[in-house]
């Protein structure tokens, strides 16, 4: 059975659901997993650390992709080969428009490919787009959870601190001038992964989505965003997210809808 | 703000402020426009100026109207801007279009997610790094309109093109190659069809917090052959605009049931995505 060991993720085919959540930190994946049933650790190499449990009888997955759209390219690409075809990015990000609070949860349904991976594999004027029904279990998910959200795009980045220092980098002007545009476009959060899950999903046929738990918003300083951070949880991400693929079972098992 | 003439009317689509409903059906094709509003209740013609024909009526109690957008993104851009300004909020494109995969047949219906921004509109609006993508609840919609009207349908993304005939006849154009080897990257990623004005309608709308989507008609000519009798009765323009009639009652439905919970399921749920709460 390690004829098919993935050279990254160090995963085999049946070491993952099809169902696979996607954190970028290594370090929330216990946590996560801790909301399935008889979740066990299955793998851990490099940044990528992988739990599998089930939930409502079928087998699910966590696997942490590490920052960055390189290395979350390689997640996907793996997991696929272990018989994934559902993911679901959960993390943090920053709030892009006036009005958004800390804590509220972003609903990804399109990502600005503001990073260099995804023009490895299409041409930039192909959008990078969320699957129409893992953002509408997201929403339901939501809505059960009772936590306030919104939908939208997501600008994913290369650069964190070329967000949120622009000024000390070289290319400041250019840095703020798209960051102004993006949010004139309507952009709610900044996050540096889902533009390279959705570009790989597009290709390889797959469903693909992303729930993001929001900071701050536009009109804030840093300071006082920073000040919003002390009751912050990830619960409710990670609860949203997990109720997510609840609600996929749910659905992908129900017979076919007239 | 876009350009009003004096007596009230706006520059290009010469229509007043409040001569259409917020819902606006967007056919390329003027001709196409009284076919269209034929489905409404009490359709009236409002104004007629170049490319942009508009008539206004009702379904189920909702003013709705139709205006046509010419081919093109450069034109769409002023239609939608346009409207928007005539108090339009919520479009939905309408037409017909080719099919890019090879499971997809000629009489199918395409519903567009997003759109690959393969035209020079939008990028004097957002650099191209930022997606061409439908507002979600219209989406849905869409997909719902296709089911009850009983159609093959598919939901994905449509190229946005700039010119016809560099899809259609590639091999005559200087940059042959290049459109070739493009092509096959969209249809590669998942493309479901090619059309003219998805992306510009979507960018605009992202940037003006207004709602758009797309319902078109798809034809199967990957292979160049000639069409079958069965498809040639298939592509009659009516199917696309049953799906898309079907589709806009839908989302007028939803609107009114969403508008209804507003007081308890928060801004979020009225304003749809991306639209902030400002």
């Amino acid at each position: 059975m390690t004829d098919d060991l993935q050279h990254h993720i160090a995963l085999s085919r049946g070491d993952v659901g099809r169902y696979v959540l996607l954190p970028g930190d290594p370090g929330r994946c216990e946590r996560i997993a801790r909301r399935f049933d008889d979740a066990h650790l299955v793998a851990k190499n490099r940044e990528y650390e992988t739990w599998t449990g089930t939930l409502n009888g079928v087998q699910v997955s966590v696997t942490s992709t590490g920052i960055g759209c390189p290395s979350a390219a390689i997640a996907v690409e793996e997991l696929v080969r272990c018989g994934a075809d559902t993911f679901i990015r959960v993390g943090t990000a920053g709030g892009m428009q006036p009005g958004m609070q800390t804590g509220d949860l972003a609903i990804v349904t399109a990502a600005i490919r503001d990073e260099g991976t995804t023009s490895h594999y299409l041409p930039m004027e192909f959008p990078a787009i969320a699957d129409l029904d893992v953002v509408l279990a997201l929403r339901e998910a939501a809505r059960r959870t009772d936590v306030r959200s919104r939908e939208g795009v997501s600008q994913s980045k290369d650069s964190f601190y070329g967000e949120i220092e622009p000024g000390r980098m070289p290319i400041a002007p250019a840095l703020r001038e798209r960051w102004d545009a993006w949010i004139g476009g309507g952009a709610i959060c900044s996050e540096m992964e889902a533009a390279a899950i959705f570009i790989i999903a597009s290709i390889l046929r797959l469903r693909a989505g992303g729930v993001m738990a929001c900071v701050g918003n536009p009109t804030m300083t840093p300071e006082e965003a920073a000040a919003t951070m002390a009751a912050f949880t990830l619960d409710p991400v990670i609860d949203t997210a997990v109720e997510a693929l609840r609600v996929l079972i749910e659905r992908d098992g129900a017979p076919a809808r007239a | 703000m876009a350009l009003f003439e004096a007596d009230g009317r706006l520059h290009h689509i010469a229509i007043k402020r409040g001569d259409v409903g917020r819902y606006v059906l967007l056919p390329g094709d003027p001709e196409r426009v009284e076919l269209i509003a034929r489905r409404f209740d009490d359709p009236r013609f409002v104004a007629s100026h170049r490319e942009y024909v508009t008539w206004t009526g009702s379904l189920d109690g909702v003013e709705v109207s139709c205006t046509s957008t010419g081919i093109g993104c450069p034109s769409t851009a002023i239609a939608v801007e346009e409207l928007a300004a005539a108090g339009a909020d919520t479009f939905i494109r309408v037409g017909t279009s080719g099919a890019m995969q090879r499971d997809i047949r000629t009489g199918d219906i395409g519903i567009i997610s997003g759109a690959i921004r393969d035209e020079g509109t939008s990028r004097h609006y957002l650099p191209l790094e930022y997606p061409a993508v439908a507002d979600i609840d219209v989406t849905v919609a869409l997909r719902e309109g296709a089911r009850k009207v009983g159609r093959r349908f598919h939901v994905g993304i449509a190229q946005s093109k700039d010119s016809f005939y560099g899809q259609h006849e590639p091999e005559r154009m200087p940059i042959a190659a290049e459109l070739g080897r493009r092509w096959d990257a969209w249809v590669a990623g998942g493309a479901i069809c090619s059309e003219m004005e998805a992306a510009a309608l979507f960018i605009v709308a992202s940037t003006l917090r207004v709602r758009a989507g797309g319902v078109m008609l798809i034809f199967q000519n990957l292979d160049h052959r000639s069409p079958t009798a069965e498809e040639r009765a298939a592509v009659d323009v009516e199917r696309v605009i049953d799906a898309a009639i079907a589709g806009l009652r839908e989302l007028i439905a939803d609107d009114r049931a969403r508008a209804a919970s507003a007081g308890t399921a928060g801004v979020a749920a009225t304003l749809g995505g991306g639209r902030a709460a400002s």
